[in-house]
């Protein structure tokens, strides 16, 4: 059986082999041959984060990552856009709806920090869709994830700590990104108690104890990217999913596999000083690699409607 | 397109059910034993299918999910809806079948949808999706075979044609060259519903390589009738979601089709795509809310287990409230669109859109929502929470995704400056079309036929000015009640603003289609069409058996609040008892297991 992506799914690691699609296969499945279950696929692990340190760009490895990955992560500081910000003649415009929020911060820190990572995802998204980030309307979710109105071909996450922003972006499915400081002292015995599921309790005993800070900072970072992507921040209760440390998969909070093969994780160091971790899914649709505004409207429809369609 | 690689030989594999002789007449099929009204051929499948959590059922959500598991068609329950003629559904009510609206057929089929949306689609949907070119512009004798075999249980596959940013279910096309006698094929798709045991395809073929809007034709090709070694019926392709639908590949190489294959004039495949998709676009979503209700079951069963008089915690019945809140715009929203291809036959095409590019993206938020209510026991394995991941998976190949949103985006975008400039403009006379929102009140006859795309009226949205100044008079009544007219009156305000700035668009030219702006409203719009059916089905319901509820304000309130959170408008906080009200409805219908959508139906188990 082949997956969408015309790859044969190969029992072992469920790890499609090189993206060329096969030749034609001839098949005739018996109607009632049962298909033997597969183990789930383990996915590949996200792509690490691209830096762009300029409103400018550079923006191609956007679009390389989208259309080989489906998926991108981009990240900077926000000093580095602070000039940007504190020059660009349309902030109004590009802030939309937002432009209260930012009006209403009074920390000036804060409200630049607001702003710039606004722009960040702004630039990315419009940088993604070929078209200018003035037109784009950032909204979001009833459980407050970012979304860009009129425009499903891409998912966004948005995250920022210290001075480091990050923005993630999808083609194939929900997507969530974290951040914390690498340095980030937190009490072990709290997380193990609020935020570990028992399972995880289990696993982190298997490490060094001089690794156990560092390894619940990661699970930490997953369990906020993986809500984000789902859209529901901490609404989701950190114990009621867990992940494997070893396996980076999805795992229920007693360590049996929650998922079906859909989530894939991963989590990168950013400027030596940063821990940042990306959840991804793939709701398995292998859509076309362009995003672009320009094509997606299908011309066929459109030149039909022009011909037939009511006086517009 | 793809012509020039041959496929490799391949044995036709028989289809598994071959159609037949049709096992009884068709006067006898619409008026026999399946006969009655739609309320009660619903009740009787709902009873057939049975308890979804017996374990002996054979058409339980555990028989389902393990067949899911399997990728097998769970076929214990095909051979049920077969048995009872599901097909028949599929059939205008004059080729001897029982469509005679929309709306019916929604209802009808949301006892299977209730259960597996894979299996609405796999049984079933997806041969109306394909007849419906049949239907609308087909020869009296090509209507009547495709009758035949959709009433004698056969089913037919649709071919898609390319759309733009196409993913893999969209991705790829047919060509049809002109040839002595008729047409030569030619073309490869990798995903196609049924392909495999189909006993008739609609295929969309390219027959021009000119741009713009003719490029098409629709074919209807019987296999048995084509060269075997020209068609091949390819390997099964493995998906994500609907993981029990056989989904495969098929190719055609060079092979031939006669001139009488044609459906409607050489050119019309677009044209037709529009005018049939507009039934598609509600019935999609309409039957989808059937699987998200079986899911709110499920997390209202979770949230009240062990709980003091069977009350979820107060976090709680906030997201199931809302939820349910949400089940009910939308099922407002699909009847309007499915009641207006029987009322406005010339301008539904608008509204099916909207409902198409709203709702399975809020549906799908509803389930992420309701992740959170099931917590850790949405990860479990046994039969609900099986069924709750299993939605999530089907739910995106359901929507089409992306290239599916786009589609809908393409009829919308070129009307909003036509829009804003008639029926927006001249909203404020605008009357309330109450037909269009009450439940299963009698409709003038349905026909294919009759669908168009060259009307360009909204009396939806057009009718918010004259809804909200009806809510306006009754805002002394109560808190709830003046919230709900303060929220239709943000809409109307809306309302003006998308107008002022659709009004600015430039004319549908390619200079509009490459403008984010015009997108960007149309997904305003939308959203500004689901509100005014919440507020239209609020005020409309007559009579109605459900009308109780449904009249009071508390599940507007909630679902506008929510629908205007969307649009990025300020919302005052809820009045006290709108939750209240919201969740005492919701435990109510749960207790009494009956349908969380404007029917209220009863259910089995």
């Amino acid at each position: 059986m082949k997956n969408l992506r015309g790859q044969q799914m190969t029992a072992t690691t469920g790890t499609p082999p090189a993206p060329q699609r096969p030749a034609p296969v001839p098949h005739s499945p018996a109607p009632q041959d049962p298909v033997p279950a597969r183990p789930v696929p383990v996915r590949p692990a996200p792509v690490a984060p691209v830096h762009v340190p300029r409103l400018e760009g550079p923006w191609h490895e956007v679009h390389d990552h989208l259309a080989r990955r489906g998926h991108v992560v981009v990240h900077t500081t926000w000093g580095q856009w602070l000039p940007a910000l504190l020059t660009q003649p349309q902030l109004r415009t590009l802030l939309g709806r937002d432009w209260t929020r930012y009006r209403r911060t009074a920390d000036p820190i804060v409200r630049h920090r607001f702003a710039a990572a606004r722009l960040l995802l702004k630039y990315t998204a419009a940088a993604a869709l070929r078209t200018p980030p003035a037109a784009l309307d950032l909204a979001y979710r009833l459980g407050g994830r970012p979304y860009l109105r009129g425009f499903d071909q891409i998912d966004v996450s948005l995250t920022h700590t210290g001075d480091l922003m990050a923005v993630a972006l999808s083609t194939i499915g929900r997507i969530g990104v974290d951040v914390e400081p690498a340095d980030r002292q937190m009490p072990l015995d709290l997380l193990r108690s609020q935020m570990c599921t028992p399972g995880e309790v289990a696993e982190l005993a298997t490490f060094p104890a001089a690794e156990h800070r560092t390894q619940a900072l990661r699970l930490w970072t997953l369990k906020e990217a993986y809500t984000k992507a789902l859209g529901q921040g901490m609404r989701l209760g950190f114990t009621q999913f867990g992940f494997g440390l070893r396996s980076g998969a999805l795992l229920t909070p007693d360590g049996a596999d929650a998922g079906h093969g859909e989530w894939s994780f991963a989590s990168h160091p950013v400027l030596g000083r940063y821990l940042l971790s990306v959840a991804c899914q793939d709701a398995g649709l292998n859509p076309v690699g362009d995003t672009a505004v320009a094509t997606m409207l299908d011309e066929g429809f459109l030149a039909a409607m022009a011909q037939y369609g009511g006086p517009a | 397109m793809n012509t020039a690689r041959p496929p490799q030989p391949a044995p036709q594999p028989a289809p598994e059910s071959a159609p037949g002789p049709a096992p009884e007449s068709a006067a006898q099929c619409a008026a026999g034993w399946a006969g009655g009204g739609e309320p009660q051929r619903a009740a009787r499948l709902e009873t057939l299918l049975g308890d979804p959590l017996d374990p002996a059922n054979p058409h339980s959500h555990h028989a389902l999910l393990e067949a899911d598991e399997r990728r097998e068609v769970p076929q214990a329950t095909e051979h049920l809806l077969t048995q009872q003629h599901l097909g028949a559904e599929f059939v205008p009510h004059d080729l001897g079948g029982r469509l005679r609206a929309p709306e019916e057929l929604a209802r009808v089929l949301r006892p299977v949808f209730r259960r597996d949306v894979a299996l609405g689609f796999g049984f079933g949907i997806t041969s109306l999706f394909a007849a419906s070119a049949v239907w609308t512009a087909g020869t009296g004798a090509q209507r009547a075979e495709l009758a035949r075999l959709l009433l004698a249980g056969g089913r037919a596959a649709i071919l898609h044609r390319e759309l733009a940013h196409a993913n893999a279910l969209l991705r790829e096309e047919f060509t049809a060259l002109p040839a002595p006698g008729g047409y030569v094929l030619g073309g490869r798709k990798e995903v196609v519903m049924n392909a495999d045991r189909a006993h008739m395809f609609v295929m969309y073929a390219r027959t021009s390589t000119q741009p713009g809007g003719r490029s098409h034709s629709v074919l209807l090709l019987d296999p048995r009738t084509l060269p075997p070694d020209r068609l091949h019926r390819l390997e099964r392709t493995s998906t994500t979601g609907m993981r029990s639908g056989r989904f495969s590949a098929i190719a055609f190489t060079d092979c031939p089709a006669p001139h009488h294959t044609l459906v409607g004039q050489a050119g019309d495949g677009v044209l037709l795509a529009l005018r049939t998709f507009q039934v598609n676009r509600c019935l999609i979503p309409a039957t989808v809310i059937a699987g998200v209700d079986t899911v709110l079951r499920h997390a209202v069963s979770a949230a009240t287990e062990h709980r003091a008089g069977a009350l979820p915690a107060r976090r709680w019945q906030r997201v199931l409230a809302g939820v349910f809140a949400d089940l009910l715009a939308c099922d407002s929203m699909a009847l309007a669109g499915l009641r207006a291809l029987n009322l406005l036959p010339d301008s539904a095409h608008l509204l099916a859109a909207a409902v198409k590019y709203t709702m399975p993206d809020l549906l799908r938020e509803d389930l992420e929502e309701l992740a959170t209510a099931l917590g850790a026991r949405g990860y479990e394995r046994g039969p609900l929470s099986g069924g709750f991941r299993k939605l999530i998976r089907d739910l995106p190949v359901a929507g089409l995704g992306h290239a599916g949103t786009a589609a809908c985006q393409a009829v919308l975008v070129p009307h909003l400056r036509t829009l804003a400039r008639t029926s927006w403009q001249h909203a404020d006379g605008a009357e309330v079309p109450a037909a269009l929102f009450t439940p299963g009140a009698p409709l003038p006859p349905f026909d294919y036929r009759k669908l168009t795309v060259t009307g360009a009226h909204d009396p939806l949205t057009a009718a918010l000015p004259a809804l909200a100044d009806h809510l306006h008079q009754q805002r002394t009544q109560g808190p709830i009640w003046a919230a709900l007219a303060e929220l239709a009156a943000t809409f109307v305000l809306e309302l003006r603003a998308l107008g002022e700035e659709c009004a600015q668009l430039p004319p549908p030219t390619p200079a509009l289609i490459t403008d984010p702006r015009a997108c960007v409203l149309s997904d305003r719009y939308a959203l500004l069409l689901a509100a005014a059916a919440c507020l239209g089905v609020h005020q409309s319901q007559g009579q109605q058996p459900t009308a109780r509820f449904l009249n009071d304000p508390a599940w507007a309130v909630l679902a506008l609040s929510r629908i205007a959170r969307r649009l990025g408008t300020a919302v005052p906080e809820l009045p006290d008892g709108v939750i209240p009200a919201v969740i005492a409805e919701l435990l109510h219908r749960h207790r009494e297991h009956r349908s969380f959508d404007l029917y209220a139906t009863q259910l089995a188990g």
